[in-house]
């Protein structure tokens, strides 16, 4: 009786282990987020670029972006919630909108069309994927600083 | 052994018994000055280095309690919390959700490891020490096959970030940006320039606690048992090569564990070194703080920590001020982790002897006594 | 320890005789048996399993050797001189494993020793030949001083010798990192050319003893192949004077001491000074050992290089069927040539058949694997 009830325990304990890994592999997904105030076509039809888009997460300014600009944040989990600042001309009222995006769990760098977006095209026009320009030229690893200086292994 | 030693007596003998920390204090306190760093600097310094090494001193800890001696194979742990990191940093997930997946995962790594260096250990009584620490190259190489050639080949690694663009192995470093001091800077308290990692010395506050508690449970009085005398626990009906295996293995666990808080706080990994200086930097520390092959203590830790890492921060400088040759101290410090490691080794050894000794010496009496006993019959 | 003292050896002479006989067929087995096994069991018996495993291994390396590309020719004879370079070093380990010192780990106390004798050697102004001598000369007494020193320290502290050897030569090799850089050298071959002092961390033997006891009568056929005669009849007069040293009445206590300390007290041999006696021998092989290994490769390394040297030596020895208190001539020679032939082999033979580089990891693996095993088997006829 004792060790059934030393196995439920234990295997009750793995299983708790395991529901928070599984619960961190979905909520700690990293993503890194782009915005473009780029103007875009879509179906014929082209978004005009306001003159400036100030990006706010979380209550910090991460973006100031004029026409032709983009900015980057990172974020971890898929909500992802701005709030956009935008003048639409020199000089003009800034309006703020409130935005949550949900991101793509296999994509690491999110593109996201911020004229596109207000112009409330569907999502597969303003979200793209960010392909690093493939700069492999495997440049000499620096050592990491600390403490080093001892022999790596026997040889 | 006399009840009323003079002062000049008892004092020498403090001295005898502590000498590597005292050794380590008057190193540091010449060598501070000579380093002309600022107290904020120095203190912010060592509280940071506090944060990421206590823990996996810690670690070595339960095998000294099972008289296995210093557990040069702490590294084994080292190694599965990496394998866990590498796993975490491809699948992307970051910040604190990725240190604790990484820590859930390098469990299971870090078990199996415990598992085979404990049952090769049972196999080497009377030589732990000499075996782990060739344990630690040997499971280093089969470690380097594993990330070096499997990981990309085999099992399943995709991020262009961790693996090397020949399409199989993981990079020389691989990057925890994302990650990186995600535990320190959790309530972390700023008090006068000196950043305090609460989070962290929380963690560690709670290991040794379960330490703490760990001494008096079943299994903790066990093991100090077998680390008194096998012999006499087996008699006494304790199951010796079982208790010294998970003594070993709760270890790894942990060192696993201290690893992953290590490299959070580093923000990067080394994929081919970080680990295999890890555990001579743990071992110094702990002798340093005036531990010994079989007696340490939570204060040891602490005391270890500080004065070992004072001296690594301030010896090269203090190097490069005496002799204008900043590798001077660079080497002065290696030199010192691996003197005082000798020391405390030739300390332990010679006292040892000189119980045994004394041992055979009493029996020998005691013998003659029985025999005289006899003869007066 | 105490009951056995009242055995009956009395007289100092018959004692000897009796250590003798008792003794000499313990320490050295496989010669007298392989005589009357043949040759082919007899090698399997003293080979043992993961030695036969890596002989075949080396054997199928050098089949495999011509078909992947590469000259069988050149191999060999990259194989022999990694041979003659190490095979000193590893004779190194022979007198403490006899006398129960164990696996002698502090080896690069006796490099060191080595080290010093080199440079100072060339800084005191001798070129050619006569600076390899010069460098011998200098090198015994600094290994005989530090060898006795370490001796003492491993008599105090008998039964954790392992251990403390390993970081005995650590603190040692640590220790010359900062006398390389403080020691007041000013030969210009080996300083610094910009500070004008400290030593470099590689110097070149060219002019001085590079390949000294190579070239001596060095049989040479064509581009590729070389035989280094010399070092090689070097290596076997060290191992002749080692054997008949082992063979010796001093020898015998020595080993006597080692396969049962007990006895051997009893028996009226001065355990202690046997013991030290056996490190200042393995110290100063050390030494010679390293310098040997520099006229092969034609520089003398500093700084970090001598941490790396003790394990593959040990890993040598034991991959010839050495144990951790037993060791043989045949045992040198055999764990040499297997260690340094998979050594120089892999890389090459592995490159070729399946492009990628795991020679090290396989070698790391390998003579770790070996130590490992060596030190969880239960000692044959061990302290009691």
């Amino acid at each position: 009786m004792k060790n059934v009830k030393r196995l439920v325990m234990r295997v009750a304990f793995v299983a708790v282990l395991l529901a928070i890994g599984a619960l961190m592999l979905v909520i700690g997904r990293g993503h890194t987020v782009y915005f473009d105030n780029k103007t875009m076509e879509y179906g014929g039809k082209s978004c005009e670029t306001p003159y400036k888009i100030v990006v706010y997460v979380k209550g910090e300014q991460v973006a100031k972006l004029y026409n032709g600009e983009r900015g980057m944040t990172t974020h971890i989990g898929q909500n992802f919630g701005m709030a956009l600042g935008i003048t639409q001309e020199k000089g003009g009222e800034e309006k703020i909108v409130e935005i949550t995006q949900k991101l793509p769990y296999n994509i690491d760098g999110v593109i996201i069309n911020l004229p596109g977006y207000l112009a409330g095209l569907p999502e597969e026009a303003y979200l793209s994927e960010f392909v690093a320009a493939v700069v492999e030229e495997e440049a000499p690893e620096e050592p990491i600083e600390g403490d080093e200086l001892m022999p790596d292994d026997g040889f | 052994m006399q009840e009323n030693k003079s002062f000049g007596a008892k004092a020498l003998e403090f001295i005898r018994n502590n000498i590597v920390p005292i050794l380590f204090i008057i190193i540091c306190a010449f060598c501070i000055p000579l380093s002309g760093f600022t107290p904020s600097y120095l203190l912010n310094e060592i509280v940071t280095r506090m944060g990421r090494n206590i823990f996996l001193i810690l670690c070595l800890l339960i095998p000294i309690m099972a008289g296995m001696g210093l557990n040069f194979a702490m590294t084994l742990g080292a190694m599965a919390g990496e394998i866990a990191l590498i796993f975490v940093s491809d699948w992307q997930i970051w910040g604190i959700p990725g240190v604790v997946l990484a820590m859930i995962l390098q469990i299971p790594f870090s078990i199996l490891l415990g598992l085979l260096c404990g049952s090769i250990l049972n196999r080497a009584k009377g030589r732990e020490m000499i075996t782990s620490y060739i344990i630690s190259f040997f499971m280093n190489g089969l470690y380097q096959l594993v990330v070096l050639f499997m990981m990309g080949s085999i099992i399943p690694i995709k991020h262009f970030s961790v693996k090397l663009p020949r399409g199989y192995g993981i990079r020389n470093t691989v990057s925890l940006l994302n990650m990186r001091q995600c535990l320190d800077n959790l309530l972390a308290v700023n008090i006068k320039g000196v950043k305090i990692p609460v989070l962290t010395f929380l963690i560690i506050g709670v290991l040794c606690l379960f330490i703490i508690w760990f001494r008096k449970t079943k299994l903790g009085q066990d093991m100090r048992a077998v680390g008194q005398d096998m012999e006499v626990a087996r008699a006494a009906g304790i199951n010796v090569e079982h208790t010294r295996l998970i003594s070993i293995v709760i270890s790894t666990v942990m060192a696993g564990f201290g690893m992953i808080i290590y490299l959070q706080n580093m923000g990067n990994i080394a994929t081919y070194s970080s680990h295999s200086q890890i555990g001579m930097f743990c071992i110094a520390a702990l002798l340093v703080g005036g531990a010994s092959v079989d007696k340490a203590s939570i204060g040891n830790v602490f005391l270890g920590v500080i004065l070992f890492h004072t001296m690594f921060i301030v010896a090269p400088r203090a190097g490069a001020a005496i002799t204008g040759d900043s590798m001077i101290g660079e080497y002065f410090r290696v030199f010192c982790s691996y003197g005082v490691i000798t020391i405390a080794l030739v300390m332990y050894e010679t006292k040892k002897r000189r119980s045994q000794n004394r041992t055979a010496q009493e029996l020998a009496r005691a013998a003659a006594e029985e025999t005289a006993k006899e003869a007066a019959k | 320890m105490l009951e056995k003292k009242d055995n009956n050896f009395n007289s100092p002479s018959k004692l000897n005789d009796e250590l003798k006989s008792t003794i000499t067929p313990a320490a050295a087995p496989s010669k007298l048996q392989m005589r009357e096994m043949g040759p082919l069991r007899a090698m399997a018996a003293s080979f043992g399993l993961p030695r036969l495993i890596i002989a075949s291994f080396l054997l199928l390396m050098f089949i495999v050797a011509p078909f992947v590309g590469n000259d069988f020719w050149t191999q060999i004879s990259n194989v022999i001189n990694r041979f003659s370079w190490n095979a000193i070093l590893v004779l190194a380990m022979v007198p403490m494993i006899h006398s129960g010192c164990g696996l002698n780990f502090g080896l690069p106390l006796g490099i060191i020793s080595g080290l010093l004798g080199a440079t100072l050697s060339i800084e005191l102004g001798f070129t050619g030949p006569g600076s390899f001598l010069a460098a011998i000369a200098i090198a015994t007494p600094i290994a005989i001083v530090l060898g006795g020193g370490y001796g003492w320290l491993l008599n105090r502290i008998k039964g954790g010798e392992m251990m403390i050897a390993t970081y005995v030569g650590f603190s040692s090799v640590s220790f010359m990192c900062m006398m390389w850089l403080l020691l007041p050298y000013h030969s210009p071959t080996m300083v610094w050319g910009f500070a004008g002092k400290g030593l470099r961390t590689t110097i070149s033997l060219e002019g001085f003893y590079s390949e000294v006891l190579a070239n001596f009568l060095a049989i040479r056929v064509g581009e590729n192949f070389k035989i280094p005669t010399g070092t090689l009849l070097f290596i076997a007069l060290m191992a002749f004077l080692m054997w008949a040293f082992l063979h010796t009445k001093t020898g015998t206590a020595m080993t006597a001491v080692g396969s049962n300390p007990t006895f051997a007290k009893a028996a009226g041999v001065n355990v202690d000074r046997m013991r030290l006696l056996s490190v200042v021998i393995s110290t100063w092989l050390g030494a010679l050992g390293i310098l040997v290994y520099e006229q092969g490769f034609g520089f003398i390394q500093l700084y970090n290089a001598p941490f790396y040297m003790a394990l593959p030596t040990v890993s040598a020895i034991l991959i010839g069927g050495a144990s951790v208190n037993k060791a043989s001539i045949a045992n040198v020679v055999i764990g040499t040539f297997l260690f340094q032939g998979m050594v120089t082999m892999t890389p090459t033979v592995m490159n070729s058949v399946i492009h990628m580089d795991m020679s090290e990891v396989i070698r790391v693996i390998v003579s770790q694997g070996m130590i490992l095993y060596a030190l969880t088997r239960k000692t044959e006829g061990g302290g009691r």
